[in-house]
């Protein structure tokens, strides 16, 4: 097991080297001079040439690579040339929003997906199933960004239910942080209408990322069900008398509780990815809408920062899936090793 | 040998494609799906013939008529410019079925090859083949995306470029996990023995027993790079104005919510039945051609 | 039909929620005073005077900071501010001003003559924001402190446009800035998010890309025009990136005041009640740049052609009327603007007959309009230039390009697109300001991307802005503005109004011309 997982985290190590040089290059294919939007529209050129000094966009791609990477493994991740933080520091301000939106879209796809799997299940090619299976496919389908601004349009904009984006309303100082997560932290210290107001923000955007997720979790649990349905110790319960909703609610949720944690814990990477999408439609402050709003100006540490973070966190999610099936389901061990 | 293996499937596959129609004429979502696949395709093919004026797709102005809600002139409304968006939308659908066989083409074409090689060969190859896959797979391809329209800008070519990059590894996933178990089947060690080469197994022996599942994961593809490509129109990388593009409409269309909300429902309302539409034909020619692995 | 429909839906949702009667939230006041609140969609990344301004940045500037005087009214008008009076030498090279005594920075120093050298050499050593302004004429040797109260600048050449400038060199407490500074960086890594002011706010909650609250200086040092009674407790910049959530936070009564909408939404708001909206003409022409040294717009009858092939018409329409055609290379507002005779305008039959004097008298050729990635109203002018072209058989590829990457392409004569859409707002209403836009020394500036080079032109420019008699300099600069409408470097469009909505209980609202476009003046202003 040990060695699965070092072997694991060089692996790790390896694709994030891979990830770096991809966003690199892909940063620099284009003669583009972010030091001129810095400087703004009426810099002369020396004054251009100042800034692009200051970071070092003077000097050679490869010098300018060697830096970056040197810088990575202090856990440097450059600066913004258009406001000269520290990308670390601002992914560090921005994170929490965005894993606080995905974890609850995580939670609203499992506490809605499981059960409406099984409901499926249990009544398979009936009217429910065949509207389930068309649901669980739309959720796929549905354009995040569209269904986003419709829901919008609907709830904040005509019936003016909730509010139209952002994490708070200004009225609302956020809480002081402890983990960063508005709603977390708003519990954490017991400020209940804080909670609920951070609620209200949250949970078109927390929805919208949950869809496809929802979708995937409806299949995989239909799918689980109607396997352990037929299964052979489901009839040997039936013929013992075991009531049928016994069987469905604790025998086919205790085995189909691992493939859909394991589901969800790969499409946590998915999600991470389709922030880009929801926080923009949302105005989320969190690192997708940092990534969109650096790409807009040419501000490539932002952008190429929240790639890398993506990627690790992704690769860390995998890992983990990948370990929990390890130690909950010996053939996969075996295989892993 | 083989011409009877050749003529064997031929009677076979007759009979098969009568159990399919079978299976899907019982399916309504299969059905459905397959409808919404076989209007789109007809509207990607006849559109500028029904239109109501192509021209608004090719920078006409009606500047007089701008923003009106949809009516009998206009069944979709107009948009900024006064142009029509059925017409718009619908001749979009040409650029949106160019992308996803682009996007799906490159996947298939370079996936397929890595997947067999690294199933056939294993060992090294397969390591490094499958690492290099891993690498790729961990690249989130909307903020990829972004980074290329931070250096490039928009263009629905580098749009293109962005979701090729994160699309293949699927493929060789797909591919290498069925070869991999094909590699010690009897008849390949027969055609080995027999002195066929590498490339001749691959080809006779190996390719052809993995094109069910690339067939049903080719199709879910096309909807998902249909979905994709429409999301980095939103985020600025549609296509080049005025050539009208279902996800760089609703990009524009924002600005004027919520009092024009016709200006985006439509262009979503294409996308999302056009997705839904291949991912229920792949979810019903997984159940009839790979039926194993119908979950997940 | 069904638009009025659905007008009339969701003004009645809107009444059912009790959004037009109701004022603005309670978080707005503070006691029994109002809190001002302004949206908008830009950011301020960099508060710092010294290194950055925009229209976001520049508001908060001006409220947080002082300078020697400021801009007001229209037309604009620099009055006295931290000086009280200034005179300058015969040969128009020594600037004396005298400041207020009593003006001090919010932590308590007194604003001093060492605090304006200070800045003033930061703002040139920093060589970045505002220092192109007078770099070229000043250095920072040339910044002497007299006395406490007096500041003397001596400028390398006679500049009359200098006092133009002066009203956005703001003035930065030396000590507080000095004192956080971190590896010679003038403090600038502290000014980034702090503020080291004397002005009629200062900083309460800081949060750039977002929320940025600010709080009025209940004993500022010169006072509050609209009385202490009605002074706001103080002003919050609220962040909305989208128009669409921004109108809709103005309706709720959420934000008094809000800029940066589209034309359609301007035009709706008008009409609702408890909304108003200011129209002002605007001072930021948007012109199309073409490459005047390489492909075919180096052919000035090409640039002809073009220019008198535009539905300038189709220009208005974008902006639903809401903007004024420019008769000069100069906006309306600038001092010694002309209507230049024979302004190209709308008519084929000319722009055919100035096409057959070139090699395409046909067409038959695609060029590029590349405008900046994202400016919505720049997209549909783009469609505007190709529907415009297409009678002469030219076609037109409207590109998109990121900002830096448009730069990069267009500062190069080589590269540089045959049309370049550019927005210039002039900082000054000097009028050296715009003409220098047009001279050879403009090459690898932004609005220089046309690479016009006209030695007599550059000649008229040098000699017009060293000219200290007004009468005679305006005289220069009417030949000039003809000068550059004859080379046609650019096509010279239209100027965007200027437009605010606010909800009807905002006080004291003044336009100015000379602020960027969406920039307010939060000083004089108060929620009723």
């Amino acid at each position: 097991m040990i060695r699965f997982i070092v072997r694991r985290l060089g692996l790790m190590l390896l694709m994030l080297s891979g990830l770096v040089v991809i966003t690199f290059l892909v940063s620099n294919v284009a003669p583009s001079d972010p030091a001129a939007l810095a400087a703004g529209p009426d810099a002369t050129p020396d004054m251009i040439a100042t800034i692009r000094h200051e970071y070092g966009l003077d000097r050679p791609l490869p010098v300018q690579f060697l830096r970056y990477v040197a810088g990575l493994a202090r856990g440097d991740l450059g600066h913004s040339i258009v406001t000269g933080h520290a990308v670390a520091t601002d992914l560090a301000t921005f994170l929490p929003a965005t894993l606080e939106l995905v974890l609850l879209g995580m939670l609203i796809a499992v506490a809605l997906g499981m059960p409406l799997g099984m409901w499926a299940a249990v009544r398979r090619d009936r009217a429910v199933d065949h509207v389930a299976r068309i649901f669980a496919v739309s959720g796929m389908a549905l354009p995040e960004f569209w269904i986003g601004l419709l829901l919008l349009l609907v709830f904040s904009g005509w019936l003016g239910w909730l509010p139209i984006g952002g994490q708070l309303s200004i009225a609302d100082a956020p809480p002081a942080p402890i983990t960063g997560m508005v709603l977390v932290d708003a519990l954490l210290h017991g400020r209940l209408a804080l909670f609920w107001a951070a609620l209200r923000h949250a949970i078109l955007p927390a929805v919208v990322i949950s869809l496809p997720a929802l979708a995937s979790v409806v299949r995989v649990n239909r799918a689980e069900m109607i396997e352990v349905l037929h299964a052979d110790y489901i009839t040997a319960a039936r013929a013992h008398g075991v009531s049928r909703a016994r069987i469905v609610g604790i025998l086919a949720l205790k085995n189909a509780m691992l493939p859909t944690l394991a589901m969800i814990g790969l499409r946590f990477g998915w999600m991470l990815g389709s922030t880009v999408l929801v926080e923009t439609v949302f105005d989320w402050p969190g690192i997708g809408l940092y990534a969109v709003n650096s790409a807009v100006s040419s501000d490539f540490k932002p952008v190429m920062g929240t790639t890398l973070i993506i990627g690790v966190l992704f690769m860390v999610a995998n890992l983990l899936v990948d370990l929990a099936y390890g130690l909950l389901d010996p053939r996969v061990r075996e295989a892993g090793e | 040998m083989r011409a009877a293996a050749a003529r064997a499937p031929r009677g076979r596959s007759l009979r098969r494609l009568r159990f399919v129609a079978w299976v899907v004429g019982r399916n309504p979502p299969t059905m459905l799906g397959l409808g919404l696949v076989a209007v789109f395709l007809l509207l990607a093919a006849i559109g500028p013939w029904i239109v109501p004026d192509a021209r608004d797709a090719v920078g006409a102005m009606h500047l007089g008529s701008k923003l009106l809600p949809p009516s009998w002139a206009h069944w979709f409304g107009t948009d900024e410019m006064g142009d029509d968006i059925l017409t718009r939308v619908v001749l979009a659908t040409r650029t949106s079925l160019w992308v996803g066989l682009t996007i799906t083409g490159i996947a298939i074409v370079v996936g397929t090859p890595l997947g067999i090689a690294a199933g056939y060969f294993g060992g090294r190859v397969r390591s490094v083949i499958m690492r290099a896959t891993d690498m790729f797979l961990c690249v989130p391809g909307l903020v990829l995306a972004l980074a290329i329209v931070a250096a490039l800008g928009p263009g629905i070519l580098h749009g293109v470029v962005a979701l090729a990059i994160v699309w293949w590894p699927g493929y060789v996933r797909l591919i290498e996990a069925k070869a991999l178990p094909l590699r010690g089947e009897p008849f390949v060690d027969a055609a080995r023995t027999m002195g066929s080469s590498d490339l001749r197994i691959l080809l006779t022996h190996i390719l052809p027993n993995c094109v069910s599942p690339l067939v049903v994961k080719a199709s879910m593809d096309m909807g998902m790079a249909i979905l994709a490509a429409a999301s980095l129109g939103f985020i600025g990388l549609g296509a080049k104005p005025p050539a009208p593009e279902w996800g760089a409409m609703i990009s524009t269309a924002r600005s004027y919510m919520p009092d024009s909300w016709w200006y985006s429902l439509f262009p979503g309302l294409f996308i999302f039945l056009t997705v839904l539409g291949f991912n229920l034909l792949g979810d019903g020619l997984r159940d009839i051609l790979d039926p194993r692995s119908a979950r997940g | 039909m069904r638009r009025r429909n659905f007008l009339i839906a969701s003004s009645a949702a809107a009444a059912a929620a009790g959004l037009h009667t109701q004022p603005a939230d309670a978080f707005v006041r503070e006691g029994k005073r109002k809190v001002l609140v302004f949206s908008g969609g830009q950011p301020v990344p960099v508060l710092d005077p010294h290194v950055k301004y925009d229209y976001s940045t520049r508001m908060m500037q001006q409220s947080i900071y002082d300078a020697l005087a400021k801009y007001v009214d229209n037309p604009a008008r620099i009055v006295p501010w931290l000086a009280k009076s200034w005179e300058s030498s015969p040969d128009g090279k020594t600037w004396t001003f005298h400041l207020v005594e009593n003006a001090t920075f919010h932590n308590g120093d007194p604003v001093d003559a060492e605090a304006v050298r200070f800045s003033y050499e930061r703002g040139l050593k920093l060589n970045k924001g505002v220092a192109w302004m007078l770099k070229d004429h000043l250095d920072p040797s040339g910044i002497k402190a007299a006395d406490p109260h007096t500041v003397v600048f001596t400028l390398k050449s006679a500049f009359p446009g200098f006092l133009s400038f002066v009203p956005w060199w703001f003035i930065v407490n030396p000590k507080e800035v000095m004192a956080h500074a971190v590896n010679g960086d003038m403090g600038q890594k502290y000014l980034t998010d702090h503020a080291a002011g004397s002005g009629p706010f200062k900083i309460r909650r800081w949060d750039p890309q977002a929320v940025m609250d600010l709080q009025a200086v209940a004993n500022y040092w010169k006072g509050w025009p609209e009385g202490d009674a009605n002074r706001p407790a103080g002003v919050i910049y609220q962040v909305i990136r989208e128009p669409a959530p921004r109108k809709a936070a103005l309706l709720r009564g959420q934000v008094d005041m809000v800029t940066d909408m589209t034309p359609q939404d301007y035009d709706q708001l008008a009409k609702t009640a408890g909304i108003k909206v200011s129209s002002n003409p605007g001072m930021t022409p948007f012109t199309i740049m073409m490459n005047t040294q390489h492909g075919p717009t180096a052919d000035l009858n090409f640039r002809k052609a073009l220019a008198w092939a535009m539905d300038y018409k189709a220009f208005l329409q974008v902006e639903n009327g809401a903007a004024k055609l420019m008769d000069s290379p100069f906006p309306n507002a600038m001092a010694g603007h002309i209507a230049v005779p024979d302004m190209p305008h709308h008519d084929l039959e000319k722009a055919r007959a100035y096409l057959a004097k070139t090699k395409w008298a046909k067409g038959g050729l695609t060029i590029d309009y590349v405008y900046v990635a994202g400016l919505e109203v720049e997209r549909q002018l783009g469609l505007a230039v190709l529907s415009s072209l297409q009678p002469l058989n030219i076609k037109v590829n409207v590109q998109a390009m990121p900002w830096p990457q448009l730069v990069a392409r267009g500062s190069n004569p080589q590269t540089g697109p045959a049309m370049i859409a550019v927005y210039v707002t002039p900082v000054s209403t000097d009028p050296d300001v715009v003409a220098s836009q047009y001279a050879s020394s403009a090459a690898g500036r932004y609005w220089g991307m046309h690479h016009l080079s006209d030695p007599g032109l550059d000649k008229m420019v040098e000699t017009a802005r060293l000219e200290t008699d007004p009468t005679k300099r305006m005289a220069l600069y009417a030949e000039i503005q003809k000068r550059i409408v004859a080379d046609q470097p650019a096509i010279f469009g239209m100027m965007e109004d200027r437009r605010w909505a606010m909800r009807d209980d905002v006080r004291g609202f003044v336009f100015c011309p000379v602020r960027l476009t969406g920039e307010v003046d939060f000083y004089p202003m108060w929620v009723a």
